[in-house]
């Protein structure tokens, strides 16, 4: 069962870490060289802003107070719901966000799919013919798939696919074809390691003794596996699936600017170039919030996957 | 019976030889193994640990994975296992045999309910070769809901057939919502839910209470009495043997030794080894006497060998024991066969002499023999250790929230508990698993705190280990049950045994002298000192757990569970091993078993246990020649015992109830045969029976 205790507890320390992230970016944005008004205004002006322009926009945009104080007022903008305005469109910041949210979440979602879609076979695959060729060769690709870069692969792919075979497109987004390409360089990664991650669990539990029990009734090689042993298998996999969306996000910012694709992390790397503090604190908290959510959802989908987890701490 | 031609029998199994590959080379598990087993018949295979009876056992089914056979044959009602394709083998293990394994807690599946892999089992044995995986998966267009459904019913039906009541209720649920004896009674509902016509059960009574393990054996028996299910019996507990088999295997080192009758084997062993393995039950000999042993261990298994495997602990061994080829012997009148080289077990003298040794040390050493008769050490010096209305209580709510809407159960693993241990003397606490018997340990030993009552050590009340101060800590040794565990892999036995010396402040040369003094008194050598606990077998590696806890010169010692995790013939060593230090150090011990038959030979006064409440406690001769409370006497007759035919049973029906919700009254009423109205509603007080204090409302002197 799940315990209250234990949903409290998580609730409160998932808030706790939300909020440790937005005081570390707001105190690591005011660390970074450059003023943003003056860089913002001679975008605007097109030519060096006057010093009495520069104060007009910090006075404007609260620069002037001390740091403390202009992060509380953040902070209490956005409990009201408000996550202030861009210093460029002078948009809404939720509005921007809304905007490219869904961009990513396809992204990541296709990614995470792909990573899936080859990583479970493959390990599972691995692991039962451990030692053999297709074990070897399935191992040498996961250790490829975790060293290559992601803008390496990137590039490797738009040569392949769209400048020598003429198949789609280069870069942009809009239809499944433009999904193509980013999900497969995101996702390739990550499906090397959680490759990795089921072979090794499934060697585990191909040697417990329930395996034995299934083969002893007289079950099927194929059902032995995937269905006494794989779902055992998967509990530790899905705790690091969890984990891989940081990263998943993470290359999200790399793969959505080299194929030009609007999102979270193109946002995020515009943001942070033009000095835009509100988008840049807005989509940080986004992505905490994300990826906090998620892990949360991660450890209640524990119960399904292994019924002796006791949901609400040590068990005696 | 080896001489029938192999097609007749249900299972003939001849000449196996299973090996494993192994980085140090081959190890041969099974080494030309012959074993028949007719319709409706019952063979106990038998051996310690590394016998290969487990192995055998596994390739007959065709899971020797990782290992492989690498000669002889094995047929299965005419079909031939070793030559069978996937398919073959499926169909023989879905009709015509099947295994319960032995730790029922690791052989069922922990991720699906216990009826789905019943379910799993009835599908399999009825539709043997349309198994798709997605069927299996009740993946909705290719399986049936409804087929499902009626397998669960069957589910249900044959779960009350092995005897777990209310399986309406547990057919849901999951392997670790339930008890041992539960579990394992699932995995015998999976193994027969094919009505095979051959049930390999491997150990499936070791891990469980000699009553749970009663009522198992006695469905077993049922079984074949009504179906002529043949049972191949793999166990290492010649009681359980002499309980329910019709004919023994006796195995040693990948061999066959000895066949029979079990009467016979049981009255008139031949072979040393088995006369050996006899000897070493604790059963057979007189109470507080010396225990006679089988010196040496069990040969690795690697590389050829010659002659007699046993050869080398046997003390009737000639050279040509050594050297020679070994002969298989008919005994002629469906007695058996015995395979040993020394012609005088081929003659038919039934003595029990001399294979055993009785380890040097005279008799008059032993701790018990020297004590007072009829109570042990002398009733009239003050206890050692007092623990006076003792309680233990855990809840169950999981934080404040959860206590604030009413979900705080309370678990009572210790309950209102007096007990006095005595200098010098030994105290058994006995009961089934889950009665509370560690818990009142960890109370002793400082590792719980009691909710209510006082633990005194020498009159002075102490509180948990951190309270204590450093001569307290030093008078109370523990040895716990696994010793594997309780040691550090990475620490040599010779650090293991000085930790807590230095941590009492030794200095390095005096730590080394003791340490040496310590191995020497639990029968290690130096050589030993820096060994790891990986490079020792069982029995050593939990007598430098022993050298560990007596280090600091205890004056009371801890013994939880101490030789459960042993073969017959190291436990018999290693129960001297504690006799002889109690002679020579003058120990307390309080010595925690559900192994009653061990207890009964090293008790003085046994405590028996029942849901965290004291049932019985008295001399050991009193309470097991005449046993006072109901509970008592049922633990009692649910010991299989030795002679031959002599079937036990127990007159405790069901399971222990949970100890969240004890039933009110009596605790144990609901299982008490002789329970009475007035036990519902109070709880009995404790009341003095001549030497003997128990709970029980009905018992009258």
């Amino acid at each position: 069962m799940i315990g209250y205790d234990y949903l409290a507890s998580r609730l409160a320390t998932s808030l706790a870490v939300t909020f440790g992230v937005s005081v570390v970016t707001y105190g690591l944005i005011f660390l970074t060289p450059g003023d943003p008004a003056e860089i913002i205004l001679s975008q605007q002006l097109d030519r060096q802003p006057s010093a009495a322009e520069i104060e007009a926009f910090r006075a404007e945009h609260g620069l002037n107070d001390p740091v403390p104080v202009q992060y509380l007022n953040w902070l209490t903008d956005v409990f009201r719901g408000d996550l202030g305005t861009s210093y460029y469109s002078d948009m809404p910041v939720s509005t921007l966000i809304i905007e490219v949210v869904p961009f990513t979440l396809e992204l990541a979602l296709a990614a995470m799919l792909v990573a899936l879609v080859i990583s479970i076979p493959a390990g599972v695959v691995s692991a039962v013919n451990r030692g053999s060729p297709i074990d070897h060769a399935s191992q040498l690709g996961a250790l490829l798939g975790v060293s290559m870069p992601n803008f390496w692969l990137a590039y490797l792919l738009i040569l392949l696919f769209p400048l020598t075979l003429g198949v789609l497109p280069v870069a942009g987004a809009g239809s499944v074809g433009h999904l193509v390409l980013p999900a497969i360089t995101l996702g390739s990664g990550m499906a090397a390691v959680v490759t990795r991650l089921v072979r090794s669990s499934m060697l585990e539990v191909l040697d417990e003794a329930y395996v034995d029990t299934a083969r002893a009734k007289g079950l099927r090689e194929r059902i032995v596996v995937y269905k006494h042993a794989l779902r055992n298998a998967l509990v530790p996999v899905v705790t690091i699936l969890g984990l891989q969306l940081g990263t998943l996000l993470n290359g999200a910012v790399v793969v959505e600017i080299i194929f030009q694709r609007p999102g979270l992390g193109s946002l995020l790397v515009d943001a942070v170039f033009e000095r835009n503090y509100p988008v840049v604190q807005a989509v940080t908290l986004v992505t905490a919030i994300v990826f906090v959510a998620t892990n949360l959802l991660v450890d209640l989908t524990y119960r399904y996957l292994d019924p002796r987890v006791q949901l609400g701490g040590e068990t005696a | 019976m080896t001489a029938q031609p192999p097609n007749s029998a249900l299972l003939s199994v001849e000449n196996l030889h299973t090996r494993f590959r192994t980085s140090e080379g081959p190890v041969h598990a099974v080494e030309g193994v012959s074993v028949t087993v007719d319709e409706g018949e019952i063979v106990g295979l038998v051996g310690e640990s590394g016998s290969g009876k487990s192995v055998t056992a596994r390739s007959i089914v065709g899971l020797q994975d990782p290992g492989e056979i690498v000669r002889g044959s094995i047929h299965l009602d005419g079909v031939a296992v070793t030559d069978a394709t996937d398919r073959q083998l499926r169909r023989l293990r879905g009709d015509t045999v099947s295994m319960v394994f032995q730790d029922p807690t690791e052989t069922l599946n922990p991720v699906f309910d216990i009826g789905e892999q019943i379910a799993e089992s009835l599908k399999v044995h009825d539709q043997l070769d349309s198994q798709s995986l997605l069927e299996y998966l009740h993946v909705p267009p290719f399986s049936s809901r409804s087929e499902w459904r009626e397998y669960r019913e069957r589910a249900i039906e044959l779960m009350a057939q092995v005897g777990i009541a209310n399986p309406e209720d547990r057919v849901d649920a999951y392997p670790h919502e339930l008890s041992g004896g539960l579990r394992q009674r699932a995995g015998m509902a999976i193994a027969l839910a094919s009505d095979p016509d051959l049930l390999i059960a491997d150990e499936p009574t070791t891990a469980l209470d000699v009553t749970t393990q009663a009522q198992l054996l006695e469905r077993l028996r049922r079984r074949n009495a009504q179906r002529g299910t043949a049972i191949l019996l793999i166990t290492h507990d010649l009681g359980v043997v002499a309980d329910i088999c019709d004919r023994v295997v006796v195995m040693y080192a990948g061999e066959v030794m000895e066949t029979g009758p079990t009467d016979r084997i049981l009255e008139a062993p031949r072979h040393p080894y088995t006369k050996a393995l006899l000897e070493c039950l604790p059963q057979r000999v007189d109470r507080g006497s010396r225990l006679p042993t089988i010196e040496g261990s069990v040969p690795e298994p690697t590389g050829d060998r010659t002659g007699c495997s046993f050869a080398p602990r046997c003390d009737r061994a000639t050279d040509a024991c050594r050297d020679g080829e070994i002969p298989t012997v008919d005994l002629g009148d469906a007695r058996g066969t015995v395979t040993c080289g020394e012609s005088s077990a081929l003659e038919s003298h039934a003595a029990r002499s001399g294979t055993a040794t009785s380890d040097g040390a005279p008799e008059s050493g032993s701790a018990t023999t020297g004590s007072a008769p009829g109570g042990g050490p002398d009733r009239s010096t003050a206890p050692l250790v007092e623990l006076e209305g003792v309680s233990r209580r855990y809840s169950l709510a999981n934080g404040p929230i959860e206590r604030l809407l009413g979900t705080d159960d309370t678990l009572r693993a210790v309950d209102d508990v007096d007990l006095e241990i005595r200098a010098g003397e030994t105290l058994a606490l006995v009961g089934e698993s889950g009665c509370g018997k560690s818990t009142l340990a960890s109370l002793l030993t400082g590792l719980e705190t009691p909710t209510t009552g006082t633990v005194r050590i020498d009159g002075t009340p102490v509180g948990t280990a951190a309270d204590r101060d450093a001569e307290t800590l030093a008078d109370v040794g523990v040895v716990f049950q696994d010793p594997r565990s309780s040691l550090n892999p990475r620490l040599t036995v010779e650090r293991a045994i000085g930790e807590p010396l230095r941590s009492n402040g030794w200095d390095r040369s005096r730590r080394r002298e003791r340490v040496q003094e310590l191995l020497e008194r639990v029968g290690l050598a130096d050589r030993h000192a820096t060994s790891y606990p990986h490079e020792l077998s069982g029995g050593q590696v939990q007598r430098v757990a022993i050298a560990r806890a007596i280090a600091l010169d205890p004056s009371v010692v801890v013994l939880d569970e101490p030789v459960s995790a042993l073969d017959a013939s190291v436990q018999s060593r290693l129960l001297n091993v504690l006799a002889d230090l109690q002679a020579d150090l003058d120990l307390a011990y309080l010595f925690i078993s559900h192994d009653l038959t061990v207890v009964e030979h090293i008790a003085d006064r046994v405590a028996v246990m029942y849901l965290g409440e004291l049932m019985e406690v008295g001399p050991a001769d009193r309470v097991f020649d005449c046993p006072t409370h109901p509970y008592t006497r049922a633990l009692l007759e649910a010991i299989p015992s030795l002679d031959p035919g002599g079937s036990t049973g127990t007159s405790l029906e069901g399971d222990r109830p949970s100890p969240v919700d004890p039933p009110g009254g009596c605790v144990f009423r609901n299982r008490c045969p002789m329970a009475e109205p007035k036990c519902a509603e109070t709880d009995p007080d404790q009341r003095q029976f001549g030497p003997v204090r128990a709970k029980c409302h009905i018992v009258r002197e």
